[in-house]
């Protein structure tokens, strides 16, 4: 495994997914910038993060639960052909692929509405104190 | 500098600070003439390490095909999962800038005048020749055999093109669908991916199931020795899994003769020879060094390499012995074993940093130890992993896969991973 060097694995990665990779790529960075931005809103608001992270979580399992299913038929494969732990760890990590898509999603929206639920709380108590 | 390639550079070029590969480090500033002959796997691989390694040289490249193909996928083309486009692309995609490439084939190589002359009878004269011009397939030494018959009455041959496995994989399926009898085996002498044989065998065996028809096909392996892979352990594996598979075995037979009409094959057996009727035949020719290199000084002399023309080469450096600036790589290097793109893998980076360091004005030191790769298909979904050396030693590149077990991850490997690692290493970055 020795030659197997970053610089190898992007040209291995590059070759094999031709304009796939880039995509992949754009949409790991906008996912990365959703997650900060409601993170940030998140911190704004004062609400804590955990109820979108326990949200993300579970989609997260799910997806990776049912695209290990899906994933030897990327391959022209059967789950069948799965022999051994081996075979299900590497099932699992392509799964994760998806999963970290779904599971980023769902912080995001999870993150905002319960930014943005907690500004209106907000506003609501200070207009009602007010009136 | 395409759109695609600026990105890709731009990106290892990120990444080159976290890993630089020994031999892509050291560079030589020699204005030396290397002439390369053969645009496949080994010539462009070496042509695009060299021309990092070696940005001063002249680099030629000697080839009139102008597609290329990655004849590692022609067994998934044959098992009817991949069509040809998907092996399909052309040389010029892979030629590294500031190369000559003359679009002729080598007609003759003068090492002692050390010139190579081509079709068109231009003299080309060298430094240093890299001589990769792949091997020949001896279909005519096949009495009765024919290219054109690949597709019909029962005849299959992956090894021919990409359009011959796919006459081949329908001729598979039509096979299923009758019933009778196949035949498998190999030609005797040096062969590219021995394993492509046992592969078909595992192929056909595992449609038949799929189909609901074993039972109605009978298969025979004609293995060409007393065994039917030269590496022991996995030769016990696989002669253990034919047994499982009702997968009958005839040992030291080697196909001579094939009569398309009535549908027999006859084999050249340690008791004479044997015909055998068939339903359907996979034919898989012996295997040669090109007229032109055959025709050359450069061959094996004497020895069991000589027959067949390989070029006379030094296992370790593939430095010929006779004409020292000359090397061979890939299929028609005259070593023990190593006719697979996995063996370029490991040859091109060996012979290059060997060569940067000679006109650099060091001692190359890089050995080359036989390493060879063998993704075995058992079936489809399942591959057992098979590396291994010139000793016969298994030499795994994951610790965690075994190779002689039928895994998933291995035929992931095989389907998904190997064709973006062989163009890598076209380019020169793997």
């Amino acid at each position: 495994m020795s030659d197997f060097s970053p610089v190898v694995v992007f040209y291995i990665l590059s070759e094999s997914l031709g304009i796939w990779l880039w995509i992949v790529l754009a949409l790991a960075l906008a996912l990365l910038v959703g997650i900060t931005y409601a993170a940030l809103r998140l911190r704004a608001a004062d609400r804590s993060p955990a109820r979108p992270l326990v949200m993300a979580a579970i989609a997260g399992v799910l997806t990776t639960a049912i695209f290990t299913f899906l994933v030897p038929g990327w391959s022209h494969a059967e789950i069948s052909a799965l022999n051994g732990p081996v075979d299900y760890v590497f099932a699992i990590l392509f799964s994760m692929v998806p999963a970290g898509i779904v599971a980023a999603l769902v912080f995001i929206i999870a993150g905002l509405r319960c930014a943005s639920g907690m500004a209106r709380t907000s506003k609501n108590l200070v207009g009602a104190i007010k009136g | 500098m395409k759109r695609r390639e600026f990105l890709i550079a731009g990106s290892a070029a990120a990444l080159e600070g976290l890993s630089v590969n020994a031999s892509q480090a050291q560079t030589s500033e020699s204005r030396a003439k290397i002439v390369i002959a053969g645009a496949g796997a080994a010539g462009l691989s070496l042509a695009s390490r060299l021309r990092h390694g070696m940005p001063n040289a002249t680099i030629v490249i000697v080839d009139a095909k102008k597609q290329h193909h990655f004849q590692p996928g022609y067994t998934l083309i044959g098992a009817g999962l991949w069509s040809p486009s998907q092996v399909t692309s052309n040389n010029a995609d892979y030629m590294p800038r500031g190369i000559e490439w003359i679009q002729e084939a080598v007609t003759a190589f003068e090492p002692e005048t050390n010139a190579v002359f081509t079709t068109s009878g231009t003299r080309i004269d060298y430094d240093f020749l890299l001589v990769a011009t792949g091997l020949k397939l001896d279909y005519d030494a096949i009495e009765g055999m024919d290219t054109a018959l690949i597709g019909q009455n029962g005849i299959a041959s992956v090894y021919a093109g990409p359009n011959e496995a796919q006459a081949s994989a329908a001729a598979i399926d039509r096979f299923i669908e009758t019933g009778g009898i196949g035949l498998f085996g190999r030609p005797t002498g040096e062969m590219k991916c021995a394993g492509a044989p046992l592969k078909m065998t595992f192929i056909a065996d595992d449609k038949a199931r799929r189909a609901g028809r074993r039972g109605a096909v009978e298969l025979i392996y004609n293995a060409h020795t007393g065994g039917v892979f030269s590496v022991p352990p996995v030769n016990e594996r696989v002669t253990e899994m034919f047994a499982e598979r009702n997968i009958a075995v005839n040992y030291t037979h080697v196909l001579a003769a094939i009569d398309p009409g009535s549908k027999r094959a006859t084999y050249r057996t340690a008791d004479g020879e044997v015909t055998l009727d068939y339903d359907f035949i996979h034919v898989i020719p012996p295997m040669r060094a090109p007229d032109a290199v055959l025709d050359s000084p450069l061959p094996w002399q004497d020895g069991n390499l000589a027959a067949d023309g390989w070029v006379e080469a030094d296992k370790a450096t593939l430095r010929h012995p006779r004409y020292p600036n000359v090397f061979a790589v890939g299929d028609i290097a005259g070593v023990p074993r190593g006719k697979t793109a996995a063996s370029v893998k490991w040859q091109a980076p060996i012979v290059v940093a060997n060569l940067i360091a000679e006109t650099a004005g060091r001692t190359g030191s890089a050995s080359y130890n036989g390493y060879t790769s063998c993704p075995m298909v058992t079936g489809f979904g399942k591959a057992m992993l098979i590396e291994f050396d010139y000793e016969g030693n298994l030499t795994p590149s994951f610790p965690f896969i075994d190779p002689l077990k039928e895994q998933w991850v291995s035929w992931l490997i095989e389907e998904k991973g190997l064709l973006g690692a062989y163009r890598a290493m076209l380019r020169g970055y793997a």
